[in-house]
């Protein structure tokens, strides 16, 4: 007789409250208003019966081939996915390590807000000194939104966590800073020598190797030598309860460290041209952060169908540079005019000229999809329009800004 | 007859941990696909048994596809079925147990074996799959040859226009099932990919006809059930997929591409496809639901070039891109598959019909070299006009053929 196992997940969706769970705290999570054409309604509701479990399915291991039908070695404890409602999946007491700067920086801010508004009680340790110019930008600048759900924020040295979080225990840790093994063991070795339980590693979907056949998948071949890869490993093989490792890609939402969208809109209000570098059908994977921000509550209060999981944590739909400035001119209310242009012919670095890889960069979340039924929210036609209104709500789009290196691009495609 | 003639591996022969791998390898004839989990032989109490669908040792006997459900002996009715696709399709349907009626014109053999079937096992086929002959644009034919006929379901593998289902419809009124073969031709081009089921139609596409069956069939209140290959390749294509990249790696010519041949597409192995259309049989879960059906990942057009040649045992390929623009090839066809980012995401088949792609892609136009191009058939001979007009222009030398 085949397994099945029966799997109870909570349906994500814009609402902060959950059947069964009473907020911690009063304020409403912020959350985009927009709702994807995959939103659902706030109820929990059973999962789908998961197809006939194998041994391969649980418990596999990054080292192994291919997840899903191919085989991973198999799991010596079996277990396999635990019925969690919001009854059963008691508080859990969560500490994120959070970076500084950079893309993954609003993924902390986000789930913080959406944990503290599950009833979870969560710690998250900024990298540095709160007193640093870094923290002048967001999501830092915001961060009393997150004391005002009850979350605790403090500021910090991975290698040193004790002085920053004292004898607090927890049965969470989330490193989302470290993109190496240096930065990142010290955490999981005081996480391990602490008693946590599940250990979260936010790693990149950036470590995948290119391929003539996309998507990046779960269980795609790695470059060796990406940091992340090394700090992957080393989880692994400390035998935590459970670990999972969540592979992102780029991201909007309120809050950002970094540009994204606004590269886009800069240009477009400005009427300017838009450089693309050719020929613009390049699919890339632009989430909405609360799709990471629900994928990883899901891991922490399904830790068991979680366990051992590298999860692509992106949107279901990849996008192509064409269709991006497509969506963010309409976002705009404007006509945009793109240039084609060959970064090497013009003689500019694409990775400064442009603010996505130049290439086909497209992971799906097959992972999550399959192991933890989480689905999807990010609408990105809607999504860009709730964020031009925050883009033109501060003001960016009378923001003096220097195109120095689109002139460049356009002077040489004048004599060209 | 291997249907898996890359890797032939008998059960005994693997390790332990490659047991699920040899299982889901070794198919022993079409008719067995075999799909049980791994087990761990030291925890017996959790021994997955294995899934079955067997050779059906007598005719009408009952043969089971899901763990849960077994399909009892149905009379099926074929449209089509000679060509590609139906060839795979009725062989695992007989060998199920099934009692199978091709409809065609009988302008084709009805049956032809395949390069790596025995004489036997083709022998027991030819002689259990039926023919019904007529042409199905005659409505009124159809519907004679039909009525009273009894076929408990219709497998509509050419039908192309919802005009065509009605008489068979009508024909049969106590139709447990229709399954269409329709195509992912349909969805509306858009920025935002892969295409879902839910994703929306072009009412203007060249595959209308497809949309409006799958309407019709809605509207008329039948069990229906609607697959959407993507591009369908594997041994006996009838459409230059393939078969175009081989015959310019076997001559040693450039493969022309257009524009950047970073265009993403989908292959779907016919014989994967062939399961999936046995998995919808008598299937509660399919019961009016579409189903995108392709490969597990997607390719660019750079990449099905390098993939053939892999396949064929060819050197890595000359790849020359073109901009279609600057041509007029007039009725020559430059490049076989459409200029656009068109591909699918199979999750839906994979969740519900507990269905997916055993070939991988290098792993599949193998399977379709060693049992077709490379024993020298095909179906059409290349036209290099296309090819040389491009070439020339580029300025590249114009190989003329030894």
């Amino acid at each position: 007789m085949a397994l099945q196992a029966r799997v109870a997940v909570a349906e994500h969706s814009s609402s902060s409250l959950y059947a069964g769970f009473i907020p911690s705290s009063t304020n409403h999570v912020r959350l985009s208003s927009s709702l994807g054409s995959l939103a659902s309604s706030s109820s929990l509701i059973q999962g789908d019966t998961l197809r006939s479990l194998s041994n391969a399915d649980i418990g596999y291991r990054i080292a192994g081939p291919k997840w899903g039908r191919r085989l991973g070695s198999p799991c010596p404890a079996l277990s396999f996915p635990v019925k969690a409602s919001a009854s059963a999946t008691s508080p859990k007491k969560v500490l994120i390590i959070n970076t500084n700067s950079g893309g993954h920086a609003v993924i902390g801010f986000w789930l913080v807000k959406e944990l503290q508004s599950r009833g979870h009680d969560v710690t998250i340790l900024t990298v540095g000194d709160e007193s640093s110019d870094k923290m002048k930008k967001t999501p830092f600048s915001r961060f009393s939104e997150l004391r005002e759900t009850g979350a605790k924020t403090v500021w910090g040295s991975p290698s040193d966590l004790s002085s920053a979080v004292g004898s607090a225990s927890f049965d969470v840790v989330l490193d989302n800073n470290g993109k190496d093994l240096e930065a990142v063991k010290p955490v999981v070795d005081w996480a391990k020598a602490n008693g946590v339980q599940q250990f979260l590693f936010v790693s990149s979907a950036g470590i995948y190797k290119t391929t003539d056949e996309p998507p990046h998948v779960e269980g795609d071949s790695v470059k060796a030598s990406a940091g992340h890869v090394g700090v992957e490993e080393y989880i692994a093989s400390l035998s935590f309860s459970c670990w999972a490792s969540f592979r992102p890609q780029y991201m909007v939402g309120s809050g950002n460290n970094k540009d994204c969208e606004e590269w886009f809109f800069d240009r477009i209000v400005r009427d300017r041209p838009v450089p693309i570098p050719y020929p613009g059908v390049q699919v890339t994977n632009i989430s909405h952060v609360k799709d990471l921000s629900s994928m990883i509550t899901l891991a922490i209060e399904n830790p068991d169908a979680a366990n051992g999981i590298t999860f692509n944590a992106v949107s279901d739909r990849g996008v192509t540079f064409n269709g991006l400035v497509k969506f963010c001119a309409a976002a705009a209310g404007k006509e945009a005019k793109i240039v084609y242009y060959d970064p090497k012919a013009v003689g500019v670095d694409a990775k400064k000229a442009f603010p996505f890889r130049n290439m086909h960069f497209y992971a799906e979340p097959r992972a999550a999809k399959e192991k933890l039924g989480w689905k999807s929210t990010t609408n990105l036609p809607e999504d860009l329009k709730e964020r031009f209104q925050e883009y033109t709500a501060i003001g960016r789009d009378k923001k003096d800004i220097k195109f120095e290196l689109d002139d460049k691009i356009l002077a040489a495609l004048q004599t060209a | 007859m291997n249907f898996h003639s890359v890797v032939p591996l008998s059960l005994e022969a693997c390790t332990m941990s490659n047991m699920a791998c040899a299982s889901l390898k070794s198919y022993n004839g079409l008719h067995k696909i075999e799909m049980y989990p791994h087990f761990n032989k030291s925890s017996s109490s959790l021994l997955a048994q294995p899934i079955r669908v067997s050779r059906a040792h007598q005719r009408g006997g009952k043969c089971t596809i899901t763990a849960s459900t077994s399909v009892e002996s149905k009379k099926i009715l074929m449209m089509g079925g000679t060509r590609f696709i139906g060839v795979y399709l009725a062989r695992l349907l007989t060998e199920a147990g099934h009692e199978v009626t091709l409809f065609t014109r009988g302008k084709a053999p009805i049956t032809q074996q395949l390069a790596d079937e025995s004489d036997e096992d083709y022998k027991k086929f030819s002689s259990s799959v039926k023919h019904l002959q007529g042409d199905r644009q005659d409505f009124d034919g159809l519907k004679s040859k039909l009525s009273g006929s009894g076929f408990d379901v219709v497998y509509d593998i050419n039908g192309r226009e919802g005009a065509e289902v009605e008489p068979i419809l009508d024909s049969l009124p106590d139709l447990q099932q229709y399954i269409f073969c329709s195509s992912a031709g349909v969805y509306l081009k858009s920025d935002l990919l892969p295409h879902f089921e839910t994703d929306a139609g072009d009412p203007k596409s060249r595959h209308k006809g497809k949309l409006d069956t799958e309407s019709l069939l809605d509207k008329k209140g039948v069990n229906w059930t609607s697959i959407r290959p993507v591009y369908i390749y594997g041994p006996l294509n009838y459409n230059p997929v393939e078969e175009w990249f081989f015959h310019r790696l076997k001559a040693g010519r450039p493969i022309p591409v257009p524009g950047s041949g970073l265009q993403i597409t989908q292959l779907g192995h016919v014989k994967d496809l062939a399961v999936a259309f046995l998995k919808v049989l008598c299937n509660e879960k399919a019961s009016r639901q579409v189903y995108n059906i392709s490969g597990e990942k997607y390719v660019t057009f750079d990449g099905i070039a390098r993939a053939c040649a892999k396949a064929g045992g060819f050197p890595e390929p000359e790849i020359v891109h073109f901009n279609a623009k600057d041509f007029d090839f007039g009725k020559s066809k430059a490049f076989p598959l459409r200029d656009q980012h068109f591909f699918t995401s199979i999750e839906k088949a994979k969740k519900e019909l507990d269905w997916e792609p055993e070939f991988g892609l290098v792993e599949g136009l193998t399977d379709s070299y060693n049992l077709d191009f490379g024993r020298g058939t095909f179906r059409k001979k290349p036209d290099y006009t296309a090819d040389d007009m491009i070439l020339e222009k580029l300025g590249k030398k114009v190989i003329v053929a030894a």
